[in-house]
This record gives C-alpha cells, structure tokens and sequence, in this order.
C-alpha cells in the first residue's frame, strides 16, 4: 500500500531516502513507463514497447527489463546492471501531486512533490536527507524535483506522441518467442511496437510533421532499441549456467 | 431492356431504414461516376411520423455489422446510450416461481468438437446446464462485463451483444450515414407512388420533394408498410395461432442513483399471460409487458407491470412510471421481395421480441441485398425468389424457437399457459424435433442451412434451461468412450475459466463509464 504526503521541511527535517537498488525496495520490475525525451538514453540499454494500462486502456512506452512478472533482468542484487536508469526507477519513493491553486482561480492547480511515506526507502535512519540543517531543500531533493518535473512534461509528451502514433495506425500488438538454450519455450505478449510497413508508407507531409514534432526521433529510437533484446536473452541464458 | 440496378430509395428512416441505409452503402461506395460506375442510396423519411424505436436489444452481429459501418465503437457507446448484453436470463418461465435459466451468447465450451449435453445429464441435479458448459452465466449474477477496457474495440473476453437507445441509434446512424457514407436524406412525405409498365414502383410522389425514382425501393416504413402493403398488397401471415403475445406495455424507468447496477443480461420474467422484459442502459431501464390481448386485460396485464417495477426497481418508480402501449399481429408478409421492393423491419412483420429478432432481421436483410444486389432488372427477380426462400425459412424458424420456450414450461396457473401447450398450436416441424430431442440431444447436423438463425447450441439452452430431459443413448458408443476424458477437462477448463473472468472483469457500470471518460483502443 501507498500513502502519499506533501513533502513539507516542518514535517520532514528527519527523514531520509535510502536510495540502494534491491529486491525490497521494489526494483524487480517486468517494465518501467519511459518518455520520448530520455529514449535516446533508455535504448542504449533496454528494448522499448508499448503498454496499455490496465484501468484506462491507454498506451504509454516502456523500458522493458525483463521477460516475466516481478524479474528485472537487470538487477543483481543490489546493483543495476546498466549505464542508465529509467525516470520512473529513479523518482522513487516520490510523486507529483497536484494541490489546489486558489491564487490562479477556480479549479486550478499546482503542482507539489509527494513521498510515499510506506516505500521501504522511506526511514529516520539510514539515506539522503530531503532538507539542510537550515531547512532548504538538499541537493538530494532539488535533483530529485528535476526529475520530477522532467516526468510531468514527460507525460503530456507521451499523450501528444501516442496520439500521432494511433491516428497513424502506427502501433501494432506483437509476441516474442524465446527459446533458452536449455530448450525452454518463453513467450512474451501483451506488448506493441511501431508498425514498420505503416511507416514506410506515410506521406511526405506526416513525415516533416513527425519530424518536426520529434516523433520521427523517437520512433527510430523505439525501433532501434529492438537490439537490446539479444543482451538480455543472453543475460537470462548465462544465468542457467 | 437491360436496366442496371444502381439507384436504391429506402422509404422510412427508423432504426431499420438507417441501419440497412448504412449496411448497403458500407458494402457499395456511393459516387457519381461517368464511366457507369455510378451508385445513389437515398432515404426518404416522413418528417411528421415519429420512429417507433422498436427492439433495444441486439445479437452479437451488431459488432461486425458496425465495424464494416467503419464506426467507433467507443462512439457508438458516448452517443447510443449502449451497454452490453450476454445474452438473456428467464425467471419463473419452468413453473412460475423463482427458476430461472440462461441463454448466454457464448456456445457451450469446446462446442466445435464435443457435444457436452448427453455428458452433463447424469449431474443436472447439481449444476444447470448453463453454468457447466459456459461462463456467462456466473457474469450475469454479478453484473460483469464482457471485456475490460483494455481490450481493443469490438473484441471481447466472452461473446457479446448490446442494449441501446433505438432514437439515439437511429440518430447516431443517421449522422453516420449521410456524413461519412455518403447517404442522400430527404425529409418528405411519400404522397403517391408511380408504376411503371412492368408493374415496377418507378418513383415515389413526395409532398415537398417531387418524384424520386429508384431502381429498387426497400420499405422501411414500418407497420404502414406503404409499398410492400399499401401498394403491392401482399398479404400478412399471420402466427397468432401459435404465438399468442399481441400487445404490448412499454415503460422507461429512471435508476434510484448513478451507480446502481446495470443488468449485463436481458431479463425476460414469465407473467400469467406473457412475459416482462427489462433491459438496462446506462441512464434508465426499459421494462414491458408483451402478453396475450385474449388471455389478459390491460388493466391486469399493467397491475403485474407496476408490481414487477416496484418489486425490482422501487415504489417511487412505479407510481411514476408512464406506459405507452403498442398493438401488433404477430406474423410476416407472404412474401417479402415483390418485383423492384424488398420490405425490411416492421414492413416486413413483427413478433414479440423473446429472443431479439428484430434488429437481427434487418442486419440479415440488409447484408443480403448489398451481398446479393442484382447488376440489372432482368436478374432481380432471381435474387429476390433467393431472399423470399431464405427469409421465409428464417421466419420459420424464428417462430419454432420462440415457441419452444413456451410449449416447455410445466406452468399450470393459466390458460395461457395451458393453451401454449396444446398441440393445434405447435407446428409439425417442432413437435418433430422435440420428441426427436427426448432420444438424442440438439447437435451440428440438426440444422440445414449453413447460416441458421439459431444454432443447435441455444436449443441446448433453453431445452436443458428448462428442465427437459433427454434420454441416455441405448447403445454404446466407441465416440463417448474417447471423448469421456477429454469430456472431464473441458468442465474444468470451463469452471477455471469462469472463475478466472469472475475475478478479472470489471461491472457492466464500470467499464461503461470507462469508456465514456478513455474510450477503447482499435488495437
């Protein structure tokens, strides 16, 4: 369970992150949402898909780290075997939140950083402070805000990206079979990916449109990233030696 | 003369003149093309002649026929006011008290192969028949949904149709076709008809719109049938003497609050002299009384409507509930195409809507006339001995099926029921069938053509829904014996089935919202 609060340097003076990479911090994850804006680093590392999500039906990319539920193939022990980490990894325990705004009228809001004051990170002992003896904000928190907001734009990126996608018919339901070397039969489904041949035959208008965008970067870099498939099959076959 | 057949005039604009309008012109582009490959769908609807809205219920074909429309299905859901429907439950229709059986639109498990009827009968004690064989059964009791929202549009988990607003579906229709179609809509009253000399309607004569010539006229004009009628006089047939049901009390019911349960099923609850349907759509219920005007008086045929209200909804909206009451003949036309008319819809008859024939119907017309139109006046008439045979062999059986849901029942409290029973009133052919059934179990070959209305499946439902027993086979048979241990596994891949979509789809309610606030995906 979760249970969200503002963060406020009256409340949380004492508290601290522990920011280790574990099992126990729920770093075992299949997938991670991931942003067109961070896609040049994500498929260096990890292959990225298209997910819906389960409550709204609603696409949204992925950085996928493994090939079953509750296995990141990219976590040993308490090491993330990679150059990168996804975003939405490293915000964790924190959240934006939106808090009513009154001083910019009616209905509107604000946006604040949360903590999930349940995460396993979150302790009075061990980890990073979230603010200075004085009561500002630590470099620990700014940085972490960065990211935050990074993540905000992050997501009204995503809604205008999976729109051009879709009204283009540009994505398409897609399986994996994996076969290990011991001969065992995985397959992997659930997930989209670009449609290639729709691709190939938009017109030269959509094109210079998606170009200017940057929706023709990230789509090349989602189909690009297919490459990091083979280093993690090879990843889950070493560890059946 | 060698006249092609490329200018089509529907007459009425109801559910049944839009929903054929959009079937055609979604099979042939319209254009104004010089080379002759030209093609012009008009409809004409009277503006003064409110659309009856009959039939809120449809099958499973609806998804496909409104796919092929190229139409949204998240669209259609915002704008219809549509839920979803897995088919019917029936109460009280074995004995009159609280049985009930149901008719799911998903076929018993492993139907292709494996007959599973003659393997449930030694445990029909302990589980209906409905409930072994297939999942649905257990979502109605809890309202469920067919799907999730994640899955793409049109697709599903388990079989479904839909409940929606006849007015608003034939709104939403309209707007389809003339805005994407490419469907002519003229607003005029149809005042004459002229002939021409082969007896053909030439044009029909419009108050405000001149002549309108055709090459082929469908009467959509509902019970006036103005052409098919009116005009040709080919004859109704009548099926009172087998089913009895003539009249009907309809009545819209406002929910107690926005979050009551939206049924995922028809209710069709058995009456002393009919039945009551209640249909859920997200903002109201639709609740009528079809019963018999000879077995029953209105005032007690709307006593047993209001108390039905009361007793399901609340007090509040049976003393508020207003009722509209609509007369019919049970029976269809003699024919149904007559030189350059087809009638469809109401033009072409009417019975009592026990298992949603309606919309159905003229789905099935529809689709066979853009299927099969004639290139040129010379081979209409073939095609139109082709759609009389076919559709009166589906009238046909339309009416047995229905029937049998009645001559089953063991309901001594009337004469209605009494009179259901008695053998003047079932036709040969199922009266064949049944004592057929009494040896041996509905099955693939029962049935003669290739696209029944019903397959041998939903005879399996209701037969067995209502209690009707089917005896062991008196010789051995070497295919039972393979299929009894594949036979065990599909009941339980059927109950683990079952279980798995009880805990992972979401109410009728939910998902209805959720596809008002994220709408589906295509893919």
């Amino acid at each position: 369970m979760s249970s969200f609060a503002i963060v406020d340097s009256s409340v949380h003076g004492d508290l601290k992150v522990n920011t280790s990479r574990g099992v126990e911090f729920g770093d075992n994850l299949m997938f991670t949402m991931t942003y067109p804006m961070e896609f040049r680093d994500i498929q260096s590392c990890y292959p990225i898909f298209f997910s819906k999500d389960p409550e709204t039906g609603q696409f949204y990319p992925v950085a996928l780290l493994g090939f079953e539920d509750q296995t990141n193939l990219f976590l040993n022990d308490d090491q993330w075997d990679a150059t990168y980490i996804p975003m939405t990894v490293r915000r964790q325990p924190f959240l934006i939140g939106f808090q009513a705004d009154p001083d910019k009228g009616e209905g509107a809001t604000k946006p604040v950083v949360s903590i999930d004051m349940d995460s396993p990170r979150v302790s009075n002992g061990d980890g990073e402070s979230l603010f200075t003896e004085d009561g500002k904000p630590s470099e620990f928190l700014q940085k972490t805000i960065g990211t935050l907001e990074a993540i905000h734009r992050g997501l009204e990126h995503n809604k205008g990206f999976i729109t051009a996608l879709l009204e283009h018919d540009l994505l398409e339901s897609f399986s994996l079979e994996i076969t290990l070397k011991d001969g065992s039969n995985n397959k992997l489904m659930g997930f989209y990916t670009i449609a290639e041949e729709k691709l190939q035959s938009l017109d030269g208008e959509t094109l210079a449109k998606f170009n200017t965008q940057g929706y023709l970067q990230s789509i090349y870099m989602a189909m690009a990233s297919f490459s990091r498939i083979r280093p993690m099959i090879d990843k889950k076959n070493a560890a059946l030696d | 003369m060698n006249h092609t057949i490329n200018r089509i005039v529907i007459v009425g604009g109801g559910t049944a003149g839009w929903l054929s309008a959009g079937i055609i012109a979604a099979e042939h582009r319209i254009t104004a093309d010089s080379t002759g490959h030209s093609f012009d769908l008009t409809i004409v609807e009277s503006p003064d002649i409110p659309t009856i809205g009959v039939g809120e219920g449809t099958w499973p074909s609806m998804r496909s026929t409104l796919q092929k429309m190229g139409i949204s299905e998240t669209d259609f859901f915002r704008e219809c006011s549509a839920s979803f429907k897995q088919g019917t439950l029936f109460k009280g229709w074995r004995n009159g008290g609280d049985d009930t059986y149901c008719h799911p639109f998903s076929a018993p498990h492993g139907y292709t192969e494996v007959n599973l009827a003659p393997h449930w009968q030694p445990s029909r004690d302990q589980i209906g028949f409905a409930d072994a064989v297939s999942p649905q059964s257990a979502l109605f009791a809890d309202r469920q949904a067919p799907k999730q929202i994640s899955t793409p549009e049109y697709a599903f988990n388990v079989n479904y149709g839909y409940h929606l607003d006849a007015g608003k579906f034939a709104e939403f229709l309209r707007k389809h076709c003339v805005e994407k179609l490419g469907v002519t809509h003229i607003k005029a009253n149809v005042t004459g008809i002229n002939s021409a000399e082969n007896g053909d309607i030439a044009a029909i004569e419009t108050d405000s719109h001149g002549a309108i010539e055709g090459d082929l006229f469908i009467d959509c004009s509902g019970q006036r049938a103005l052409l098919i009628g009116d005009h040709f006089d080919i004859p109704l047939q009548s099926k009172h003497n087998i089913l009895f049901n003539n009249t009907a009390l309809a009545a819209q019911v406002a929910y107690d609050s926005d979050s009551d349960a939206i049924e995922s099923c028809t209710l069709s609850t058995a009456q002393s002299a009919g039945w009551i349907w209640d249909i859920g759509l997200p903002t109201r219920r639709g609740i009528g009384h079809v019963y018999s005007s000879d077995h029953n008086t209105e005032e007690r045929a709307s006593d047993e409507l209001l108390s039905y209200i009361a007793k399901t909804v609340s007090k509040n909206a049976a003393a508020s509930a207003t009722m509209r009451k609509v007369h019919f003949s049970p029976g269809h036309r003699a024919k149904f195409w007559h030189k350059n008319c087809v009638a469809i819809g109401m033009s072409a008859g009417f019975i009592e809507p026990l298992e949603a024939s309606a919309l159905v119907l003229v789905e099935l017309s529809a689709s066979m006339i853009a299927e099969q139109l004639p290139a040129n006046r010379d081979v209409m008439d073939l095609v139109a001995k082709r759609f009389n045979d076919k559709f009166l062999y589906r009238w046909d059986r339309i009416i047995e099926f229905l029937k049998l849901h009645y001559i089953l029942s063991q309901r001594q409290d009337s004469e209605y029921w009494r009179d259901n029973r008695d053998a003047a009133s079932i036709p040969d052919n199922l009266r064949d069938l049944v004592e057929l059934w009494r040896h041996q179990s509905p099955w693939h070959r029962d049935t003669n053509s290739a696209d029944e209305m019903f397959p041998s499946a939903s005879f399996q439902y209701v037969l067995y829904g209502m209690d009707f027993e089917t005896q062991p086979s008196t010789t051995q048979r070497r295919s039972d014996v393979i299929a009894q241990a594949q036979v065990q596994a599909l009941f339980q891949e059927n109950a683990q089935r079952r279980a798995q979509l009880q805990s992972s789809l979401p109410t009728n309610r939910d998902l209805i919202n959720k596809i008002h606030t994220y709408g589906f995906q295509k893919i």
